[in-house]
């Protein structure tokens, strides 16, 4: 902010002589080490977030202040940023005659080279508070299907959490002013130049409930220009990016920018509130140091963060589809292009099939008609998902086709009876410090064979998914047509069923031997 | 101290690295103290790491190549009609 109003301070009592000396260097204000330590922390929180560690907390307790206390002072600190980020956005005239800010009261740029904090979380005591009987976690879990870490770890102060779940439902929740994948790409956006790697990793995972792939928010979080995104839509987060991260470049130009491309006030208005919002809780979340609830794509690490303003953005290694530029050239008769993705992806379409039919000809007869279907069908293909994930997608189809010819009804489909079954572990014997060292090669891969084909296809052909080709949770899922718990439930079985089936062969030499 | 059901429970979320930090000091100071689930635990990722370095069901190079040629023969025959 250009300007302060210090009215509340003034009329606690404060006089105007140490409320200037607090703005530049409150070290000097005449203010107890307690004070000076609670007002250090606030501004590492709001100016240098990804440095804050949990040695921050345990010297604010070293203090003498109470989780309680610092949760208070997390929280009074994202309301800061929310406040400061929306009068940037909406310029009102100052209700107190307004002072100009004395120099020097940005903290001290900290050193990249001297984070080695541990970053651990979360920082504060929680309490347990239950969806049935506190409603805003109720809320929570219908609207996200669980209680995020974020306000688990502010079970202290249970009144926010309900002013929390009040600026969901009223900011976060309507769909009628602006969308909500516009709100979650504004929330993506912005986190990510925050380098806030709970938040990205969450509306990552929102945004690909609503449709959007993985894919697709990743690039969007690194460089919103690239998708396939409206003009209209670009304009948008590049004024919350600004608006964010970037607020002394803040021009009354930027609304006029969204009005010339038809944006209403009540949208204008909402993607300031949505943005400051936004500042808020990535705030408060650096505070708490939450775990992600959702593994994150990409951890952002304090070296890559810029100094109190974030002019370029964070960029990170993306998983970006390398046969894109490829299929491009199918569809105008490239045969050429084809016959290149059909030498780079016949193996894994091999071994897909073959993890399904487990019978080597009716593999390679399946592979050549998933080819030849992707081929015909190359003009449906959407890009939501990585080509490779599309093409396993009509394998495993037809890998399933293949057994309901062969009346070998195995549904991949369909939980079955089992999905409730209790589990337990039959074969308990330690195994082999290094099992690998036990067989050959040769013999280690037919001893995985021949477990894997023991396995109910439904269950074989995830961890050659997962396990053999390497896709990630969310790419398996998509192939296979199923949620991600779902996946996640199966794959876990599978591979205790395996273990079980190769633990015979892995235990210890002194177990072999009954000693 | 969890039960080994609750560890069971979390197991598979813990294997892919996706418990919180109390959860996954919960799940180790189970493992400390309980040998059947260490053993589970400990052959579990024995497996994984046998099956992804296993190259099972691997196509040889000289059949890759084969199949590649049979496909696109197909596609550039149909085609052609």
């Amino acid at each position: 902010m250009l300007h302060w109003t210090p009215s509340e301070l003034r009329l606690l009592g404060i006089p105007d002589r140490q409320l200037d000396q607090i703005a530049i260097d409150h070290h000097l204000a005449g203010l107890s080490t307690s004070e000076a330590g609670l007002l250090d922390f606030a501004l590492k929180l709001a100016m240098n977030a990804p440095w804050l560690s949990r040695e921050d907390i345990a010297g604010l307790r070293d203090k003498g202040f109470s989780d309680e206390s610092i949760l208070e002072a997390i929280l009074v600190t994202g309301l800061a940023k929310l406040l400061c980020t929306l009068s940037t956005g909406l310029d009102p005239s100052p209700d107190f005659e307004p002072r100009e800010i004395p120099h020097s009261s940005s903290p001290p740029a900290p050193d990249a080279r001297s984070h080695g904090g541990d970053t651990s979380g979360p920082y504060l005591r929680a309490v347990e508070l239950r969806p049935d009987s506190f409603p805003a976690f109720g809320y929570f879990m219908k609207r996200f299907g669980s209680i995020p870490n974020f306000f688990r770890a502010q079970t202290l102060r249970p009144d926010v959490i309900e002013a929390e779940a009040g600026l969901f439902r009223n900011v976060l929740q309507p769909d009628d002013i602006l969308s909500h994948v516009q709100k979650e790409c504004i929330l993506l956006v912005v986190s990510a130049a925050n380098l806030n790697t709970y938040c990205v990793a969450a509306h990552c995972e929102m945004l690909r409930v609503m449709g959007v792939s993985t894919e697709e928010s990743d690039q969007i979080a690194v460089d919103h220009h690239q998708p396939d995104l409206s003009e209209q839509n670009k304009a948008l987060l590049d004024f919350a990016l600004r608006l964010a991260v970037q607020p002394s470049e803040f021009r009354s130009e930027d609304i006029d920018t969204l009005r010339r491309l038809h944006f209403t006030e009540e949208q204008i208005l909402e993607t300031v509130a949505v943005t400051a919002l936004n500042n808020f809780i990535n705030t408060v979340q650096m505070g708490l140091g939450t775990t992600p609830d959702v593994k994150p794509r990409h951890e952002f690490r304090p070296k890559e963060a810029h100094l109190f303003v974030a002019a370029d953005r964070p960029t990170w290694s993306l998983q970006i589809d390398p046969d894109v530029e490829l299929v491009s050239r199918v569809p105008d008769g490239d045969s050429d292009a084809f016959e290149e993705l059909v030498t780079r992806h016949s193996r894994r379409v091999y071994r897909t099939l073959l993890g399904i039919v487990g019978n080597v000809e009716e593999a390679q007869d399946a592979m050549q008609d998933t080819f030849l279907k992707a081929f015909q069908h190359i003009g449906d293909f959407q890009r939501r998902s990585k080509f490779s994930t599309w093409l396993v997608s009509i394998a495993t189809n037809r890998g399933l086709q293949c057994l309901r010819e062969r009346r070998r009804l195995e549904s991949l489909d369909d939980d079955g009876p089992d999905a409730d079954e209790e589990f337990r572990p039959r074969q308990v014997r330690a195994w082999a410090d290094d099992p690998e060292q036990l067989y050959s090669a040769t013999e280690r891969r037919r001893l995985v064979e021949r477990g894997l084909m023991r396995l109910p296809a439904k269950y074989r052909v995830v961890l050659v998914l997962r396990d053999l080709e390497q896709f990630s949770t969310d790419e398996a899922a998509e192939a296979l047509g199923l949620g991600i718990l779902a996946l996640k439930a199966r794959l876990f079985r599978a591979r205790l069923m395996l273990r079980e089936k190769l633990s015979p062969h892995f235990a210890s030499s002194a177990n072999k031997m009954g000693l | 101290m969890i039960t080994c059901d609750e560890f069971m429970a979390e197991f598979g979320d813990y294997l892919e690295g996706d418990v919180t930090g109390e959860v996954r000091q919960q799940l180790e100071g189970h493992l400390a103290h309980c040998r059947t689930c260490q053993v589970v635990y400990d052959s579990t990722r024995k497996t994984i790491k046998i099956v992804t370095d296993s190259g099972s069901f691997d196509l040889p190079e000289a059949a890759v190549k084969l199949s590649a040629s049979k496909i696109m023969a197909r596609i550039r025959n149909d085609l052609a009609s």
